[in-house]
């Protein structure tokens, strides 16, 4: 049995202990025991006979300080390769093994570690003429030919084999996927990974859910009287609030961290809208006396344009991220996303106007244009930069709009008290010059002007299209 | 004394890592206060809730490594320009070019060209130091950090010439990444524990890993001077290695440089460092770590049911072989199996009962139902078959059963031991081997492969062959089974070598010891004293600690001229021997 077994002691445990540790009498009575049975072929394979004891000597530094290990080094340089004695080189064996962690490796200790993860030993390095692992990954890792591939990198190869893949399984959104294989596209409707074919249409459709239910308050408003109107008009406002909730709890609107105020203003600002025009000229006239006209275009445009806001959000998005993977460096970036912006606000500006122009027309009402538009722009850029993270600057903008609306209602109002009539000439000044609507309209517009500003600034930085903090 | 104790994702929380082994030494050192300072890893874990504490532990102080804050109020000019410089500071730092081994282990020993090495070093630590004192200024960059400033500087540097060769490579997504995982790590630059009434007031931070639980430790012996303990049972640097297998090649590369800087910094300032076990030790040398500060403490298991029935080992099968362990592709059963065929042809009467931990995962399972076809395969049973399932000794004629530890045949580990006259281990990979361990309480002979940290292990005390080989399993098993009485020498050595070495009670004294050893050695800081006076070692004496409110040593009768050889500074435990 022992015929084609080489046992040696091993000398290194010794002195390991006798580095690291105390000895019991009785672990020391034992020693002689300890065996290392060696595969014979395997050890002449690896290093030749005649240096046996040089591999010993290079085992016996860990844990010792004495030169011997350095002795044992002095045949085997770092780098260097371990040919010349004639034998069949091992390590080269050793890197082709592990070709592709060579290749793949961006320093020695990663090497070593695989190596280590994969159960080398410093032994088995000793087999190969080195100390430690650390050795032999170094020497690996110094002789695997690193070309100058700059543009090849495992992310680029990785999405590109998805982007392959996409075509072959057919989806029909599977090209507004963004590529980008770091990035879980978690606020993407088109991500893959999520649901089946009707999961993913019942999402796209979300979104139109509120202007439907908003549509179907007006018609139903229009249609009946007296107590049951009033029901009607209740639940089409509970409809369209719960739609708009779920809509907005994911998809590419979905805001990164709750806020507490702007739900607040942003409902104000719609009820301005709906009922806000109408007062403002009654209050100017001295009333209210009697129940003044509301202005449902305005608000029924908005709550279907909904829909559109949420796939321009879409699209900007997943261009982004596009971008994202395509471009080299920040600035190149930036560059690439600032027309990306302006071009997704100015479509749902457009989606807007006609949405506005044929509910108008359908209700026989005036498009107030500036008003709505304004009013929309708010709201899209408001949702656009919470979504992405910039929930302060929104937050701001919406409560000072709103604040502006209250105070210019209030001004009017307090212009009756006594001595107080010249607080409210700017706002009756603009009104008889033109019209009720540009109070609303300006106060928006000036909002949204400022977060455009805003969002072309930060919305085009590569950090606003980051991963949301779900770092594994 | 008073021990400000540092986990990330680890102790207090029910499924944190080393858990047990914290608890053991806080429960261990009931004359020491512990003020537990620990990071969380995500919602899951603070939602499990924490083990129970003993009354040792004075505080626990937690703050999540994974919550996203509200957006906090941005940096004014000044800050913004200070936070650009340092973060570009730090990211130039880790894009130099030279791998941490290289610039920081490479044999350090030899008295080479350490003068780039430490002013790299020293580069990365002024950074963070200095982004620490900003974050303390302004109440937290993890805004920053993660905003665009950041990922700017962060891009110049890889855009530098000089810088990391894979790093020059990175895309934008890649720079997003690194900056978020990086903002992660010095999440505890932002937190406010490093006053005198929380960090400033302990005696010693102990870090019980590496990575995100040292940084509170830096920081805390930056700004109050307390002294630094580092104990790794695992090298973090490593298992990052290991954990980022799949991303892409400069994420990797910078991920790895900014660790393997961290690492390098915390072996750097921490007075003593503690791996658990030679394989760790290697790797904080290789990072940087001095010789004279590394103190190898192995971990210590609860074994006191193990090593009593070690105490009996007349009971077991002479001609039965026992595996235990949880049954995995690493742990290479197919090679033990393979080896027992041999074995068997030697010793035809010997019986192998595989003795795993209950099945829990798919991957496990799979590899259980194919080693017991290898098994049905290797030895044909005409009777029953190999499909020993929980069957035990019933199917005595069977020479390979498989069992689960917690059936009726198998109530314990003590029982899964004894059961045989030989600990078999035929693991591929293995890190700190517990079931050779375990063995070794039991007093059982053992035959182990060379993998991991068996050979530091089982010291001289049983028989080691190289791994993937059934051959010289099967040799080494064939001659114990054929000598009892070397069989019982060993078991016997193997058992005063574990009750020596891995005891819960060595573990918990060497820290002990290590705790007076670097309080004697660290000067007292101001924070104990209440006044403000240089620390000098004995500047405090014993009966302080004694007395509590009475701070009678203001130092007024200092001497007026201090001796010359008081002059120069006191010489932190580790380092007197650079």
């Amino acid at each position: 049995m022992s015929g084609s077994l080489s046992r040696t002691e091993i000398p290194e445990v010794g002195e390991l202990r006798a580095a690291d540790m105390p000895l019991t009498s009785a672990a020391a009575a034992d020693a002689e025991n300890t065996v290392s049975v060696r595969d014979t072929e395997d050890a002449q394979n690896a290093r030749g006979a005649q240096n046996v004891e040089g591999a010993q000597d290079t085992d016996s530094t860990q844990g010792a300080e004495s030169g011997q290990g350095v002795r044992g080094r002095a045949s085997a340089g770092v780098g260097e390769p371990a040919a010349g004695s004639g034998v069949v080189d091992p390590v080269k064996a050793l890197m082709l093994r592990h070709k592709e962690l060579c290749e793949r490796a961006v320093d020695p200790l990663e090497i070593a570690a695989e190596l280590e993860a994969q159960g080398v030993t410093d032994r088995t390095a000793s087999r190969f003429r080195h100390r430690d692992v650390f050795s032999l990954a170094e020497e690996m890792y110094a002789r695997v030919p690193r070309g100058s591939e700059p543009a090849h990198s495992p992310a680029h190869s990785a999405s590109a084999r998805m982007d392959s893949a996409d075509g072959t399984d057919g989806s029909p959104v599977g090209r507004s996927r963004p590529s980008s294989a770091p990035f879980p596209a978690a606020h993407c409707v088109a991500s893959r990974s999520s649901g089946s074919f009707g999961a993913r249409l019942g999402r796209f459709l979300l979104p139109l859910l509120p202007g439907a239910f908003c549509v179907l308050a007006v018609a139903g408003a229009r249609l009946t009287h007296g107590q049951l109107r009033l029901g009607v008009v209740a639940a089409g406002i509970l409809a369209v609030t719960l739609a708009l909730r779920a809509a907005l709890r994911r998809g590419p609107l979905h805001a990164t961290r709750p806020t507490t105020a702007s739900p607040a203003w942003t409902c104000w600002l719609l009820l301005y809208a709906l009922v806000g025009d109408g007062l403002l000229r009654e209050a100017i006239a001295g009333g209210p006396d009697e129940p003044w006209p509301v202005s449902v275009a305005p608000v029924v445009a908005l709550t279907l344009s909904f829909a559109p806001a949420t796939w321009c959000a879409l699209l900007f998005t997943a261009a982004a991220h596009r971008r994202l993977t395509a471009s080299r460096g920040l600035a190149e970036f930036t560059a690439s996303v600032w027309p990306l912006l302006l071009g997704t606000f100015a479509l749902y500006l457009g989606a807007l106007a006609t949405l506005l122009g044929l509910t108008a027309r359908t209700l026989g009402e005036d498009p107030a244009y500036a008003t709505a538009g304004g009013l929309g722009a708010l709201l899209l850029l408001a949702r656009l930069l919470s979504a992405h993270g910039h929930t302060r600057a929104p937050a701001v903008a919406l409560a000072l709009a709103g604040a502006a609306e209250v105070i210019a209602l209030a001004a009017v109002f307090a212009a009756r008290l006594p001595g107080c009539a010249a607080v409210a000439v700017p706002v009756t000044d603009a009104v008889r010059t033109w019209g009720a609507g540009a109070i609303p309209a300006a106060i928006c517009s000036a909002a949204a002007l400022v977060l455009l500003v805003h969002a072309t600034r930060s919305l085009t930085r590569a950090s606003a299209h980051a991963p949301s903090g779900g770092i594994p | 004394m008073r021990i400000g104790l540092l986990t990330e994702g680890g102790y207090p929380y029910a499924s944190g890592d080393a858990r047990l082994w914290c608890d053991r030494l806080v429960r261990g050192l009931g004359q020491h206060e512990f003020d537990v300072y620990a990071l969380s890893r995500s919602r899951q874990q603070e939602d499990e809730g924490w083990v129970e504490l003993p009354p040792q532990v004075s505080r626990v102080i937690t703050a999540p490594l994974w919550a996203v804050e509200d957006e906090e109020r941005p940096l004014g000019r000044r800050a913004r320009r200070r936070f650009t410089e340092y973060y570009g500071e730090l990211a130039a730092a880790i894009c130099a070019a030279g791998a941490p081994g290289d610039l920081f282990g490479a044999d350090r020993g030899r008295a080479g060209s350490d003068a780039t090495v430490g002013s790299e070093a020293d580069r990365f630590g002024t950074a963070l130091y200095a982004l620490a004192e900003l974050a303390r200024e302004t109440g937290g960059l993890t805004g920053a950090l993660r905003s665009e400033l950041a990922v700017a500087a962060l891009e110049r540097a890889c855009r530098a010439p000089g810088a990391l060769r894979a790093a020059r490579r990175a895309r934008v997504p890649e720079l997003l990444t690194v900056a978020a995982r990086v903002e992660r790590t010095l999440r505890p630059l932002s937190l406010d524990w490093y006053t005198g009434d929380s960090l400033g007031s302990v005696n010693l931070c102990h870090a019980t890993s590496g990575g995100a639980a040292v940084l509170p430790g830096l920081l805390a012996r930056h700004f109050c001077g307390v002294p630094l303990l580092v104990t790794e049972y695992g090298v973090h640097l490593r298992a990052h290695y290991l954990a980022s297998a799949t991303a892409s090649a400069p994420e990797r590369a910078l991920l790895a440089a900014f660790h393997g800087r961290l690492a390098a910094e915390a072996y750097r300032r921490a007075v003593l460092i503690t791996p658990g076990n030679h394989h760790a030790r290697r790797w904080q040398e290789r990072c940087g770590a001095d010789r004279a500060k590394l103190r190898t403490v192995y971990p210590g298991m609860a074994a006191a049911r193990l090593a009593d029935t070690g105490e009996s080992t007349g009971c077991a099968d002479p001609d039965t072989l026992v595996w235990v362990g949880r049954i995995e592709p690493a742990k290479d059963l197919s090679t033990l199996l393979q080896a027992f065929a041999e074995i068997r042809a030697a010793e035809p009467k010997a019986r192998l009962r595989v003795i795993g931990a209950p099945v829990d995962s798919a991957e496990g399972a799979q590899y259980l139902a194919h080693c017991k076809a290898l098994a049905a395969r290797l030895f044909p049973d005409p009777s029953a078959g190999a499909e020993g399932g929980s069957g035990g000794p019933g199917g005595g004629a069977r020479p390979v059963s498989f069992e689960e530890i917690g059936g009726p045949e198998m109530p314990g580990l003590a029982e899964a031991y004894t059961a045989g006259a030989l600990v078999v281990l035929s693991s591929a990979v293995e890190g700190f081997p517990i079931s050779l361990v375990e063995a070794m309480f039991c007093g059982r002979a053992t035959v182990s492969t060379d993998v991991g940290a068996v050979l530091e292990v089982i010291g001289g005390t049983g028989l080691v062959v190289p791994s993937s080989d059934p051959r010289a399993l099967a040799e080494a098993c064939v001659a114990l089974l054929r000598d009892p009485e070397r069989r019982e020498r060993l078991g016997a050595a193997a058992r005063a070598r574990a009750l020596e070495l891995f005891t819960v009670e060595q573990n918990v004294a060497a820290f002990d010891e290590i705790y007076l050893e670097i309080a004697s050695h660290c000067p007292v800081h101001e924070g104990v004293l209440g006044t403000a006076v240089d620390p000098q070692p004995f500047a405090v004496p014993a009966e302080l600690h004694v007395l509590g409110s009475r701070k009678t040593t203001e130092p007024s009768a200092r001497p007026a001229r201090t001796p010359s050889w008081a002059l120069s500074k006191p010489v932190p435990a580790g380092e007197g021997a650079r």
